[in-house]
């Protein structure tokens, strides 16, 4: 018999239900777990007595966005986007290439200690940057010919408060090396073999066939580390400690402590997370893919 | 035709590895590997950054059993990672099973869900913060609506670290969910027919199908929440900075207050390396006893 529930794609009156019920439940948590950010955008558009005043009300009356030319010009939060738009981009671009290239060499090429090395970068999946704050940052204040120091990285402060110094250790990693060489593992050596019948060396085979086809590599590591670097907090609140090489994450904790009205405290945060939110729903499918390759085995 | 000499395949040194490994491990060497050993030298010291260290044996480590603050750090790392480790991974499991199925606004309750982890730790503290405001905040708001007496949240003692734990979870939640969607698009849908036809219920065909199927993403994400959690450092820093009475300090705190506040870097990396220690023999212990060969092809 085909009734109107066969027509839905249900067995019966009582699946249907339970899609239905199913449904509201995750739509409602859905909402709750929206409902920090929207509340967030939403007071950024407020006006000061609606937010402290009596009477809560979701909506602003009419979005003001004077808050956000506020917080753009009261104090220097264009500075502190350009700082953490370049040092977003710079750590992105250099370590892909870097992290590439590596990822390469371990999947495809084969000379002596490859393996003790692989097994190296392994180690380094097991330790987190907390751990290594203070050698870290004494290897920053160590970099030679910067900030004052000698040839032998003595005497100055070297890349400690500069972008270079926030930049330094995140140019290549155990996870981004790992995950470009689970990537060319899945690749058919015959790629390789015919290239080498023609005499190319590791550059040109690399560079002419894995670089072009390695676009989802690219778009998956390329979304984590632009998050991860956007985002970082501890590392810049570490090494920097004056206004003109500070990132919004670090602006945004001080704006905090700096107990600004709720409204343009709002209007920051979201300043900070708006990048980060077009990127997301621009590339969606990218940030999906790119968490999972990075945790699924290949 | 020239004769050369047979070789079997693959003892041909590619010297270009060298070339292509050399940016990127050194980057990983200088900055993840020396450090870890750094941080076990500078434990055993009373390295202060500035003057030369001087070699104090296990003192530090001593130390460490007898400081109060410490030790609440300590335990309070361990209740964090109690709830932010199994229940995150256990809401995201469930989460992934019905949005994985037909649902009304399935894209975009997927994406709200998944919209936390997106957005930095900074921010998202700092919103929360605003919501557990005793004045202004939501949460207040909703306690008196009802009629209930509001409460001081992040101010008060018994309730700061709660309040730390359900924001970390609210923002985590969602990657689980992604991880496992993955997870569960391996699992061939015959299986679940056959079950069906053998009479199996819904809850059956999740325990006995589901679960144990995807296991190795459920080993992943622990070994990652293990590791994330035991670090854990910016809400705390951001929404509390350790208080009220140390009622939320964390390991990961007092290492920064230590190195970067009172620099006794000596003492700070003591705690770095009971840290690591900790960290490392959960992971080993995860592999030994959770099927590594399933989690990660290595």
């Amino acid at each position: 018999m085909n009734n109107i529930w066969n027509r839905l794609g249900f067995l019966n009156a009582r699946e249907f239900c339970s899609y239905l019920l199913r449904s509201a439940v995750i739509l409602l948590l859905a909402l709750c777990t929206l409902l920090p950010l929207a509340m967030m955008v939403l007071t950024s558009l407020k006006t000061g007595s609606e937010v402290s005043g009596m009477g809560f009300r979701l909506l602003p009356a009419s979005p003001r966005f004077q808050n956000y030319v506020e917080v753009l010009t009261g104090s220097n939060w264009p500075l502190y986007i350009l700082n953490s738009v370049i040092v977003t981009v710079l750590t992105t671009v250099i370590s892909l290439v870097f992290n590439l290239l590596a990822g390469y060499a371990f999947a495809r090429l084969r000379f002596p200690l490859r393996k003790p090395l692989f097994y190296s970068v392994l180690l380094g999946l097991m330790v987190p940057m907390q751990v290594n704050l203070v050698p870290v940052f004494i290897l920053i204040k160590s970099v030679p010919l910067i900030g004052g120091n000698n040839l032998l990285g003595q005497g100055g402060t070297g890349a400690i408060n500069t972008l270079l110094g926030i930049m330094l250790p995140s140019l290549a990693g155990a996870f981004g090396i790992f995950l470009a060489r689970q990537f060319y593992l899945g690749f058919p050596r015959a790629l390789d073999e015919a290239a080498k019948m023609d005499g190319a060396g590791a550059w040109r085979i690399f560079a002419s066939i894995y670089l072009p086809l390695s676009k989802p590599l690219l778009a998956s590591l390329g979304v984590i580390k632009i998050t991860t670097v956007w985002n970082d907090y501890l590392w810049p609140l570490v090494i920097t400690y004056s206004e003109g090489v500070r990132t919004v994450q670090l602006a945004l904790g001080l704006y905090k402590d700096a107990m600004v009205r709720w409204e343009l405290l709002m209007a920051a945060a979201t300043i900070v997370v708006l990048p980060l939110a077009v990127v997301f729903l621009c590339a969606q499918r990218f940030f999906v893919e790119g968490i999972v390759t990075s945790g699924i085995k290949e | 035709m020239r004769h050369e000499p047979k070789r079997p395949r693959g003892r041909r040194i590619d010297w270009a590895g060298y070339a292509m490994l050399l940016p990127s491990y050194t980057i990983y060497f200088v900055f993840t590997l020396l450090p870890l050993c750094c941080t076990i030298v500078y434990s055993l010291t009373d390295f202060d950054g500035f003057s030369a260290m001087n070699f104090v044996g296990l003192s530090n480590f001593s130390r460490l059993l007898r400081d109060g603050i410490f030790l609440r750090a300590a335990q309070n790392t361990l209740v964090y990672a109690l709830f932010t480790i199994l229940p995150p991974i256990a809401i995201g499991l469930l989460l992934a099973v019905t949005v994985n199925g037909r649902l009304l606004f399935n894209r975009f309750c997927r994406a709200a869900f998944y919209l936390p982890y997106v957005v930095s730790m900074v921010a998202a503290a700092t919103v929360w913060y605003w919501m557990y405001d005793p004045s202004s905040g939501l949460f207040n708001m909703i306690l008196s609506a009802l009629g209930l007496e509001p409460r001081n949240w992040l101010f008060e003692p018994g309730t700061a670290l709660a309040c730390v734990i359900v924001m970390s979870i609210w923002k985590i939640v969602g990657y689980n969910m992604i991880i496992y969607l993955a997870g569960l698009q391996s699992i061939p849908g015959e299986l679940y027919e056959a079950a069906k036809i053998d009479g199996a219920g819904g809850v059956q065909r999740f325990l006995k199908i589901t679960v144990p199927l995807l296991r190795s993403t459920t080993f992943f994400l622990f070994v990652m929440a293990c590791i994330s959690s035991l670090n854990v450092f910016e809400q705390v820093s951001v929404m509390t900075g350790g208080g009220p009475a140390n009622a939320t300090t964390t390991i990961v705190h007092q290492i920064y207050q230590a190195a970067f506040q009172q620099y006794e870097m000596g003492y700070a990396s003591a705690m770095a390396v009971l840290l690591v220690a900790v960290t490392m023999l959960i992971t080993l212990l995860n592999f030994r006893y959770g099927n590594a060969a399933d989690a990660a092809d290595m």
